[in-house]
């Protein structure tokens, strides 16, 4: 199992090495006329005209050859400089780092109850297959399936901050951000729970998690409709097995049958799909994390794309495919626990 | 049952939370939400409004502006307002101007120095030292004095950064120059700024020493020659402001030494020692800057060397989603929230907002360019006046423009478009400006007179076999669209021949067609331009902006544009320039207005105006035209 983990992180390199040849080669596509805009935020800055333009995409080197540029970025990535983001206005790796628990804190509470609840929903859909239960569980699903996030958390935003005040956007209230950056504060870990936790403040512990209960359950709905969908068909599939008939035929009671024999047998696909959706949550949720106005890597990728700040764009790019390796290491990780007969190779 | 009720408590709990809600939230608070992030703390680095915020309100200038007033200015660091009656303006022999300012005593700034037991300088907020601490602060050391302000605009000259320092260079240069490198370039002889050699970057730092020099508690700035918008420029919120030279120094700035400002010129963001720190005497501090959040939170300097600000914290925040800035808004959580022109009429109507229309300094036009790009230019069409395309000088011929004037409908632009809020733009000088006459001429929606234009022109062949051309703006520009949709609407109706396409384009691609080129692909943009200081005259001035062969607007509106203006507006703009009396200078400013409209230089359509979106509890705004929306906070209040 150690070969094989070596393996597949020796990979990680690879990765980096084709993502990054491609994102610059595709930035070289645009004039270094309209890459000079991640250096400026609006009109009013480029009063000096070509002259001024010249000037700047001089001073950044956006001329020079594309391999010029990008060993100079190389250069940068081995010395653990990823660039300066003209987007976030700082560091790459900086603002990753300072991002990251707030995404993660996004997404670790948004994705353990929704996979919890799509594996229990699943084995009862497919249990109760055609019923009324089933039935209730399948529109449920449906309907998160097919609501588009953005559409999905302006309902929330607008029902329980606009109408019953009750879960404000944004990651903390103002009296709680003004003590989170005052100097008695400690910052350990960047998430607001665990740092409340740790300095023992508990009114920001819950203004914490009062700012988060929006934004989870968004999440969580959207990306609990897809898991259960598939773990239902997957679960429906494990009961028709023969095991099962003979399982049924030794009288064994049906709780254990669905809950001890099937469900765990129908878990593959749903780990599998799981992985991804994690992997594809770690990558930012931009939606969710723009309409409840709660800054993370999401957002911020997409604000770098947009102002094609390729130096954020890259460093993403990067963060992006470790987490992807890692989670899909973790995943394939998981399959011989769940079933003995996977062996990794 | 313990569970039942413990959940039901909690429910409870949150449920009371977003009951329980004060009339007016965070009142010592003042939560602003923007769309965008400010870019640097220095203030001789930025160059955008954004960035105003702070230092308008972080840093102090020699001087301010009169509340509202844009060409009057009342003392701030310095004294007094130099003016010839105070003898603080002279004009000395050969027609150069001297200009003192008298520096303010017992000024600090937010960080102070006090010297330890081993002579080492310790940086303290001035707000936490007691008293018996204040009396050990090292002279200089947070101390504003007029060698602050004397290293403060030469670091903004040399440093060379933005645009807006070098808005300083020409005044310093009396406009002979518009950056520190052709300056010392011009000095030594040379083409380019790299050739010169460390001979000629001393001389030049000789040359301004020598412009910017102290006497006593004063700072002496002298002028070669007139340069009427020197107080403008100095009120301005960006190189002018003054920060402390001990501390700059100590953080690792421009060390005030000739042989090492090569080196803190143009520096990259990342390598500015200033750029996410400041050390202003303004009346509020930058308490936290989370640029990964995109929020800045200033907080009351108590030691300001006027009376306090009423509010204790400011709170920017960049949230790019209307929705939620508008939810915050109304629920109380902000006190203001920048709002998108399509939402202003709804949010004039909402309880306990309150919309305030801020008239601009700046109107919005059409640019015609001529002559265009001719090669594969997909605006040109053909690039032939066949009816397919235009040629590349289509708007060289007076009649083509003056045509395009008249087919814009103006009256629906303002009623329907601006829904009434503002005016048909006259020129480049907007009400306020000098040379604005109530009663200049514009042109009106005549298709009759445009039919007559167009027929004249190119001996009358455009008439026969019409035109297709295209007109590009930048993307998100809902305003653009529907004024470019009423002129196409209306050339359709003078000749279905007329054919003018609309594009929108992304910004950087509307950069590379339009105003980021000398030679332009576009033939028709939209675009507005604003002064940088009050005065219409200068280089940076409204009038120079858009009718100097030099200027801004020339500088992208290719080479037939440029070579109109100098033939017929530079005499007129060098003339109105050397002229210090404003009662002499007016009136050529008002011709030149005029002038503007003779020619059809450009299709002027309306003064731009933006609106403050507020809860009902915040008072004390003072908008000033030159600040372009900018919140000086220091007399803002919040209160029912």
């Amino acid at each position: 199992m150690l070969n094989y983990m070596l393996r597949r992180l020796a990979f990680l390199p690879v990765v980096f090495a084709g993502l990054s040849l491609m994102i610059f080669s595709l930035q070289m596509t645009l004039t270094p006329l309209q890459r000079i805009s991640a250096y400026v935020s609006n009109f009013s800055e480029l009063k000096g005209g070509r002259e001024q333009i010249d000037s700047l995409i001089k001073k950044y080197g956006l001329d020079d050859p594309f391999l010029t540029q990008y060993w100079n970025w190389v250069k940068g990535v081995f010395s653990g400089n990823l660039g300066w983001s003209e987007t976030a206005r700082g560091p790459v790796s900086e603002i990753l780092l300072s991002l990251f628990p707030a995404t993660a804190e996004l997404v670790v509470l948004a994705f353990i109850p929704s996979f919890v609840l799509a594996v229990w929903l699943g084995t009862r859909s497919g249990a109760n297959h055609n019923k009324i239960v089933d039935h209730i569980i399948r529109f449920f699903t449906i309907l998160g399936w097919s609501f588009p996030t953005f559409v999905f958390g302006l309902i929330m935003l607008l029902i329980f901050y606009g109408f019953l005040d009750w879960l404000p956007p944004g990651r903390l209230s103002q009296w709680a951000s003004t003590e989170v950056s005052s100097p008695d504060f400690v910052r350990y870990t960047g998430s607001n729970l665990i740092d409340a936790a740790m300095n023992w403040r508990w009114p920001i512990f819950f203004d914490s998690l009062r700012h988060l209960i929006a934004p989870v359950i968004t999440l969580t709905y959207v990306n609990l409709a897809n898991m259960t969908r598939v773990m239902r068909t997957s679960m429906l599939e494990t009961l028709r097995q023969d095991y099962i008939r003979t399982a049924r035929a030794k009288g064994l009671e049906r709780r254990v049958i669905e809950n001890k024999h099937a469900r765990r047998n129908a878990l593959l696909p749903v780990v599998t799909m799981a992985g991804m959706e994690l992997a594809y949550m770690m990558g930012g949720v931009v939606i969710t994390e723009t309409i409840f106005d709660y800054h993370g890597l999401g957002q911020f990728a997409a604000t770098a794309a947009a102002n094609l700040d390729f130096p954020a764009v890259l460093g993403f790019a990067l963060y992006f495919a470790v987490v992807l390796v890692v989670i899909n290491l973790v995943v394939d990780l998981l399959y011989p626990l769940i079933d003995p007969r996977v062996i990794l190779k | 049952m313990k569970r039942y009720i413990s959940l039901m408590s909690g429910v409870a709990l949150v449920a009371l939370a977003g009951a329980v809600q004060a009339e007016i939230k965070n009142p010592d608070t003042l939560v602003y939400l923007r769309t965008s992030n400010i870019t640097s703390l220095d203030p001789a680095y930025i160059g955008d409004t954004s960035s105003t915020y702070s230092s308008l309100n972080v840093y102090s200038r020699l001087l301010d502006n009169a509340g509202s007033n844009i060409s009057e200015f009342v003392p701030s660091l310095s004294t007094a307002v130099p003016s010839l009656a105070n003898g603080l303006i002279e004009e000395l022999d050969g027609g150069a101007i001297r200009y003192t300012y008298p520096m303010r005593d017992g000024v600090f700034a937010h960080r102070v120095g006090i010297k330890g037991a081993d002579s080492s300088i310790t940086w303290h907020l001035y707000d936490d030292l007691s008293e018996a601490d204040r009396a050990k602060i090292e002279p200089g050391y947070g101390q504003i004095t007029a060698e602050d302000a004397r290293y403060s605009l030469m670091r903004a000259i040399l440093q060379g950064e933005s645009w807006m320092a070098n808005a300083v260079t020409e005044m310093i240069t009396s406009g002979e120059y518009t950056n520190i490198e052709k300056w010392a370039a011009g000095l030594a002889g040379v083409e380019k700024f790299e050739d010169v050699d460390a001979a000629g970057l001393a001389a030049v730092h000789a040359a301004l020493a020598e412009k910017i020099r102290v006497e006593g508690d004063n700072l002496i700035v002298t002028l070669d020659k007139s340069f009427p918008a020197t107080l403008g420029i100095m009120a301005l919120p960006f190189a002018t402001s003054i920060i402390d030279m001990e501390w700059a120094i100590d953080q690792g700035s421009w060390p005030d030494t000739a042989a090492t400002w090569v080196e803190h010129h143009k520096p990259k963001l990342e390598d500015n020692p200033l750029f996410e720190m400041e050390n202003g005497s303004g009346p509020f501090l930058v308490e936290n800057w989370n640029q990964a959040e995109e929020q800045i939170v200033l907080k009351r300097f108590e030691g300001y060397f006027r009376d306090n600000a009423p509010l204790e914290r400011i709170v920017i925040r960049a949230v790019p989603e209307w929705t939620n800035r508008r939810l915050q808004l109304l629920a109380g959580d902000a006190d203001v929230a920048t709002t998108p022109p399509e939402f202003i009429e709804e949010m004039r109507t909402t309880d306990g907002i309150k919309v305030e229309d801020l008239e601009q300094v700046y109107g919005r036009s059409l640019f015609f360019g001529w002559p265009v790009v001719a090669e594969d230019n997909p605006a040109i069409g053909s690039g032939k006046l066949d009816g397919a395309g235009v040629p590349p000088d289509f708007f060289a011929d007076i009649d083509v423009r003056k045509g395009f004037n008249n087919a814009q409908n103006y009256d629906v632009l303002m009623e329907q478009v601006q829904l009434g809020r503002t005016v048909q733009l006259r020129g480049p000088t907007v009400q306020g400006l000098m040379g604005y006459r109530p009663d200049s001429s514009i042109y009106s929606y005549d298709p009759a007179k445009a039919e007559e234009h167009f027929r004249a022109a190119f001996d009358g062949k455009l008439w026969d076999v019409g035109f297709e051309m295209t007109a590009y703006y930048s993307e998100g520009t809902t305003e653009a669209a529907s004024a470019l949709a009423v002129l196409q609407q209306s050339l359709a109706r003078i000749n279905p021949k007329f054919r003018m396409r609309i594009q929108a384009l992304t910004r950087s691609s509307f950069r590379e067609k339009s105003y980021g080129t000398s030679n332009p692909e576009s033939p028709l943009s939209y675009m507005g331009w604003g002064p940088d200081y009050s005065d219409p005259g200068g280089p940076l001035g409204a009038a120079s902006y858009y009718l100097a062969s030099t200027g801004l607007v020339a500088g992208f509106s290719g080479d037939g544009y440029r070579k109109l203006m100098r033939e017929e507006f530079d005499p007129l703009l060098a003339e109105a320039w050397a002229l210090n009396d404003p009662a002499l200078r007016e009136p050529i400013y008002a011709r030149l207005q005029e002038m503007s409209h003779e020619y059809a230089t450009t299709q002027f359509m309306w003064e731009a105006v933006t609106a403050n979106v507020t809860r009902d509890w915040v008072h004390g705004y003072v908008h000033n035209k030159v600040l372009y929306g900018a919140w000086n906070f220091y007399n803002i209040s919040k209160h029912e």
